[in-house]
C-alpha cells in the first residue's frame, strides 16, 4: 500500500471518530456535550481534513514522475 | 428529537460510511471519479456536517432547557414559575415578555457588539466552574459583571416606559437609568429578581406542574 493511501485512510478514520463525535453529541443535549462536539469533535474533523489536504499537496512527491 | 437534528445526524452516517468505503478500498481514488467523490466524501461533506451540527448546538445553547439542564440551575429554573408579580423573572417568563423557550439567553445576553460571544465565553466559564472550579450554592450565584441596564432597555425603552408616572416623577431619573448611572435591579425599585433563597416560602403557578 502506497503512503498516499495510509494518509488518506488516516484521514478518514480521524473524520469518522470526529462525525461520530459530534452525532453523539448531538442525541445527548447537555452543556458538556457542546464542550466535546466543538473540542474533542471539531479537533478531530479538522485533523482528518488537514491530513487529507496534506496528503493531496504531498502526493506528488509520494508519487514521483518516471524520468523521461 | 427536533426533524432538522435528525435530518443532519443522517447526513453525518452518510458521510461517515462513504468515508469508510475509501477507508475499505482506498484503490478507488486511482479514476477521476474516484478523486472527485473522494474530495466531497473527506472534505466537503465532513465540512458541511461541523457547520450544521456546530449551528445546530449553538442555537440549542440558548434554549432554557438547555441551560435549565445543569443541576445548579434547577432553583432558577424554578425561580421562573414564582406566583408573585414581583419576582421579576417569573413576571417576564409567565407573561411571554421573553420568549419562554429561550428566557434565560434573552435576559442574560448582552445587546451590544459581540455580545452572543460574550455570553457564549460565559457559558463556557460556567462549565469550567461546575467541572474543574468550586460551583457555588445556587443561592449565593452572582452575576461575572453587574446587569447593565441595557439589557433592559433593549425591550423597554419605548413609549410606556418613557412616560410611565414613576419613571417620570424625577426628572432626572429616566437619563440616569439610560446612561446605566442607576440600576433598574439594584437600585431599590426592580430589586426581586431569582431570589433563589426565598423560594422555601413562595407560592408557584399552576403552569409548573
Amino acid at each position: 500500500m502506497v503512503a498516499l493511501e495510509r494518509r488518506l485512510q488516516l484521514a478518514g478514520k480521524l473524520l469518522i471518530a470526529g462525525l461520530l463525535v459530534e452525532a453523539i453529541c448531538l442525541l445527548w443535549s447537555r452543556p458538556f456535550a457542546f464542550i466535546l462536539l466543538v473540542g474533542l469533535g471539531g479537533f478531530l474533523c479538522a485533523a482528518g481534513i488537514a491530513v487529507y489536504l496534506y496528503s493531496l499537496v504531498s502526493a506528488r512527491d509520494l508519487n514521483p514522475k518516471p524520468m523521461q | 428529537m427536533h426533524f432538522p437534528t435528525i435530518l443532519l445526524i443522517a447526513l453525518i452516517i452518510l458521510t461517515a460510511l462513504l468515508i469508510a468505503v475509501f477507508i475499505a478500498r482506498p484503490a478507488m481514488t486511482a479514476t477521476r471519479a474516484g478523486k472527485i467523490l473522494e474530495f466531497v466524501a473527506l472534505f466537503l461533506l465532513p465540512l458541511l456536517c461541523m457547520a450544521m451540527g456546530f449551528t445546530s448546538e449553538l442555537e440549542r445553547s440558548k434554549t432554557t432547557s438547555f441551560c435549565l439542564s445543569c443541576h445548579i440551575m434547577e432553583s432558577h429554573g424554578r425561580s421562573l414559575y414564582v406566583d408573585e408579580p414581583g419576582f421579576l423573572a417569573a413576571a417576564h417568563f409567565q407573561n411571554h415578555r421573553v420568549p419562554a423557550d429561550e428566557a434565560c439567553y434573552t435576559c442574560h445576553t448582552n445587546y451590544a457588539m459581540f455580545g452572543g460571544f460574550r455570553a457564549k465565553m460565559h457559558g463556557l466559564k460556567h462549565v469550567y466552574v461546575q467541572y474543574l472550579g468550586k460551583p457555588p450554592a445556587p443561592e449565593a450565584i452572582k452575576l461575572y459583571d453587574s446587569y447593565n441596564n441595557r439589557e433592559c432597555l433593549h425591550c423597554h425603552e419605548a413609549r410606556s416606559f418613557e412616560e410611565g408616572a414613576v419613571h417620570t416623577a424625577d426628572p432626572g431619573l429616566l437619563a440616569a437609568v439610560k446612561a446605566n448611572k442607576m440600576s433598574c435591579l439594584s437600585s431599590g425599585c426592580h430589586q426581586v429578581v431569582h431570589n433563589v433563597g426565598e423560594l422555601g416560602k413562595a407560592k408557584f403557578w399552576k403552569g409548573a406542574q
